[in-house]
């Protein structure tokens, strides 16, 4: 019996969950959840606050990893056998249709949760200072998370894959002087071909999630130092923004409950640098609104992560991911259709190439970018930023209506066909 | 609320078991394995004792396919067609009942699809049978299935496929190929047809398609050609058997099946008669070939045919550039071939042409095989419909030498022209002389302009 307990507890070195001290060890000692206060805001995980896209998104990209981990197994990234490793998936691997279902189902869920977690932070006007710096972060999480789902739509080499990627990667050749060379590069000629799938397959598996990993690191480092999770709007109190330290810098204000240094104390690293106690966020007026993060917040983000599994596992068992014809570089679909996140601009593109192509979706990146640091109300009260909230409701319209018209409405030659009138393609 | 956290996580992860459950249910119960249990207890019924009709039905259930890589397909068919290759299956129900009539078709050189078409790749059966959106090549129907031997058989006379013999024979008679590309010789103003047998359209279209363009393609430009529901037939065979697949030596060997039928035609083409007589019907420059076969062996009458001097120094008979089949056909029809052949054969052969007659000739064949005669008719009679194209149709070309000179008509078909507009603000006519300088060579132009001219008609005097 004491064997077993030794082993328990080299393991599992805190006290009993009972006590606050061991709670707080959870977190402490354990490596993967110290990145976790011990201690959070009780309102910060209000459901209605974060809808919790974050932690949704981050989720999915866990079960992408997982998934297509898997589904590597199976593939090889050469044009007559990368088809026929898709269809060997349908009919042969044990639970090959549900996997790949999977993957594709949470990767346009994916895109989604990102776009909507980015939302989410604007209208709450999370990225204030002292947050800038990592909604330029979430911005470029948001282009891997579509660099990922483009190069991993040209994988399963049928039609679908090889129109959009052709006509995806045509909308940015259309830079002045170096769309060209660039399209050139990404697809290792000039047409989507071997090489292409190779590269394609490379950037989805190594390099952009490689980066995708490392940026979601810094996202959520990020998010701990510069305050933890943002507070709901409503909870702010009136006339008194929130006392935040920026890392590194002097604190602006005198930190609440700061005392002389003591004699009797033992000082930790933490506190040196900062010059401020620990639990700097939580002054006493609000230290009955704190909660420990086990069980409060752990659960939470496990009932998150369990509804996003078990929504995308109940898809895949009901809804098969699509597989065309193989890819026929002389047959051309009409008409043909980059993926559907990028038919807003394929939209733009076929009013006018380089307006639509390259000047509005370089202009949209940089304006993202740009809004913490030009946006420079310190409120975050919807009714102090009236005129911020109507320009970004304007853009998310804008894009949703075109990607929309792009989608639904576009039919042969890009005419304007309703989705409810049926077009005979292909008559001579 | 924090209170039944737990509980909520706790009900989720059921769920998630559940569905993990679920998944795993659905992938293991696939069709292929019910029909593997049933043709085990069919198997089973025709074992006589308990002990081996036990360790039939332990049989564990596993997925059969055929790997053809000659064919770069594979072919899992046999996964359910269990019986395919075993004779005690005759009567079995499908999809257990063995095939008959293979001969040396056998499924293990040739798996299914390359004949039947649908997915072979498939293990269930909608997707199987090709009845699927995004598959190209649906099941053919017992009907149009002999269409299929054209697809290895790509050349000479099939036995038992008439169909195609008289397909191809159209195809390069009616003038198609002025609008359509075959194997890249012909016009672009219809569709190529070079892969028109893996275009996922049915039969039955296509048929209807050649009996009445317009009637199942609006607004085609093809015109009704009136062909007969057997040439629509026909025709449609040769469109189905028209695919690009690279195909590996072993089925490419039989693209030309040595019949006697086309070892006939060969003898006829190649003129042996000039030379040879057949138990004294014919010339005597050479051997005479009754029962030639009986006098020599097969490989040594295949030597002779690749290269003459080689058996005999000095030997007169010239070199005849012939693959392997076709030499094996003109072996086969001069085992079969009697004196009366040959009195046919001689029968059918005019007397020697003069070189200007040649010239019209060699003009006649390419007016049919480049597809002129598609449009302008093959008595040049022209006359199909061409709206908005001055006259409203096709010119007629038997009157050409009385408003064109010869050089005139050369650059025409080197060149190409849109006919003149009927009324100018109208729509382009559909059909319109292609350029033809990248197929034709200067001396096809001449030819088939000599032709022209050899067909020219006298204008009535209006006197």
């Amino acid at each position: 019996m004491n064997l077993i307990r030794d082993i328990y507890q080299s393991i599992v070195r805190r006290d009993p969950l009972s006590t606050d001290k061991g709670k707080s060890e959870l977190v402490f000692l354990n490596v993967w959840l110290h990145i976790h206060p011990a201690k959070v805001k009780k309102e910060s995980l209000k459901f209605k606050h974060t809808f919790y896209l974050g932690f949704i998104t981050f989720f999915l990209f866990v079960i992408l990893v997982t998934t297509g981990i898997a589904l590597m197994f199976y593939y090889r990234p050469y044009p007559p056998h990368a088809y026929q490793d898709m269809k060997d998936l349908q009919f042969v691997v044990f639970m090959g249709p549900f996997l790949r279902g999977m993957h594709r189902w949470a990767a346009h869920g994916m895109v989604v949760c990102v776009f909507l977690h980015m939302c989410r932070v604007f209208y709450t006007g999370s990225y204030k200072k002292p947050r800038q710096f990592n909604w330029v972060v979430g911005v470029f999480l948001l282009l891997l998370t579509l660099g990922l789902s483009f190069t991993g739509y040209l994988l399963p080499w049928d039609q679908l894959a090889f129109w959009a990627i052709t006509v995806g990667t045509n909308i940015g050749s259309y830079a002045p002087l170096v769309g060209g060379k660039l399209r050139e590069i990404l697809l290792g000629g000039h047409t989507v071909g071997e090489a292409a799938l190779l590269r394609f397959y490379v950037l989805h598996v190594a390099i952009l999630p490689s980066f995708m990993i490392l940026l979601t690191v810094v996202h959520f480092w990020r998010v701990r130092k510069d305050g933890g999770l943002s507070r709901p709007v409503w909870k702010l109190k009136p006339n008194k923004p929130e006392q935040l330290v920026t890392i590194g810098a002097p604190p602006q204000t005198a930190p609440l409950n700061a005392v002389a240094a003591s004699t009797d104390k033992t000082y930790g690293l933490m506190e040196v640098v900062t010059g401020k106690p620990i639990f700097e966020t939580i002054t006493p007026d609000e230290e009955e609104d704190a909660v420990f993060s086990y069980p409060y917040a752990f659960f939470r983000e496990a009932i998150a992560l369990m509804v996003t599994v078990t929504g995308i596992m109940a898809i895949s068992l009901f809804f098969r991911a699509p597989l065309e014809e193989l890819a026929n570089p002389a047959k051309t679909p009409n008409p043909a259709k980059a993926p559907w996140y990028f038919l807003g601009l394929q939209e733009l593109v076929s009013h006018s190439a380089l307006l639509g192509g390259v000047v509005a979706p370089t202009l949209m990146v940089l304006a993202l970018l740009a809004i913490p640091y030009f946006d420079r109300n310190p409120s975050r009260r919807p009714s102090d930023r009236k005129w911020a909230i109507w320009l970004f409701t304007i853009f998310v319209v804008a894009n949703l209506v075109l990607i929309v018209i792009g989608t639904f409405f576009r039919g042969p030659g890009w005419a304007l066909v309703p989705p409810w009138v049926h077009v005979v393609a292909g008559a001579e | 609320m924090g209170r039944r956290l737990p509980q909520i996580f706790f009900g989720l992860s059921l769920l998630a078991l559940v569905l993990i459950v679920a998944a795993v249910w659905q992938a293991s119960t696939p069709s292929w394995k019910t029909y593997q249990r049933q043709f085990l207890q069919l198997e089973a019924q025709g074992e006589p004792n308990a002990v081996t009709k036990a360790a039939v039905l332990a049989t564990p259930p596993q997925i059969h396919q055929v790997m053809l890589t000659g064919l770069q397909r594979v072919d899992r068919c046999t996964t359910c067609h269990l019986g395919v290759d075993d004779p005690t299956m005759k009567n079995a129900p499908e999809p257990f009942r063995y095939h008959e009539g293979l001969g040396s078709h056998i499924p293990s050189r040739f798996g299914c699809t390359i004949c039947h078409g649908g997915q072979g790749l498939a293990t269930d059966k909608k997707n199987a049978h090709g009845d699927v959106q995004f598959w190209e090549t649906p099941l053919l129907t017992k009907e149009y299935i002999r269409a299929s031997c054209g697809r290895c058989h790509k050349e000479g006379d099939v036995p038992g496929v008439p169909e195609l013999t008289e397909g191809r024979h159209l195809f390069e008679t009616q003038g198609c190929r002025g609008c359509h590309k075959l194997n890249g010789v012909g016009g672009s103003i219809g569709p190529d047809l070079t892969e028109e047998g893996a275009n996922h359209r049915s039969p039955e279209w296509l048929e209807r398609h050649f009996l009445a363009p317009n009637a199942v393609s609006a607004g085609s430009v093809m015109p009704n050609f009136h062909f007969t529901k057997d040439q629509a037939r026909s025709l449609t065979y040769y469109m189905l058997s028209l695919t690009n697949e690279e195909m590996g030596t072993y089925y490419s060997s039989e693209r030309l099946i040595p019949s006697i039928e086309y070892g006939r035609q060969l003898f006829v083409e190649k003129d042996c008669i000039v030379c040879h007589a057949v138990g004294g019907v014919g010339a005597k420059v050479g051997p005479d070939l009754l029962g030639v076969t009986k006098r020599h062996s097969r490989e040594w009458l295949d030597e002779q045919l690749v290269n003459p001097e080689l058996v005999y120094p000095g030997s007169a008979m010239p070199v005849y550039d012939l693959e392997t089949n076709a030499r094996k056909a003109l072996i086969a029809f001069m085992s079969s071939a009697t004196p009366e052949d040959a009195q046919a054969i001689m029968a059918h052969k005019g007397t020697g042409l003069a070189p200007e007659d040649a010239a019209i000739e060699a003009g006649k064949r390419n007016f049919a095989r480049f597809g002129c005669a598609g449009c302008h008719g093959t008595e040049l009679q022209g006359g199909l419909p061409n709206p908005n194209a001055q006259g409203g149709q096709v010119p007629s070309l038997v009157h050409l030498a009385d408003d064109y000179t010869k050089d005139e008509v050369i650059a025409v078909i080197r060149d190409g022209r849109t006919p003149p507009l009927e009324d100018a603000k109208g729509p382009t006519p559909p059909l319109y002389m292609p350029s033809w300088k990248s197929l034709l060579s200067n001396e096809d132009i001449h030819q088939i302009v000599e032709f022209l001219w050899s067909k020219q008609q006298k204008k009535q005097d209006s006197w």
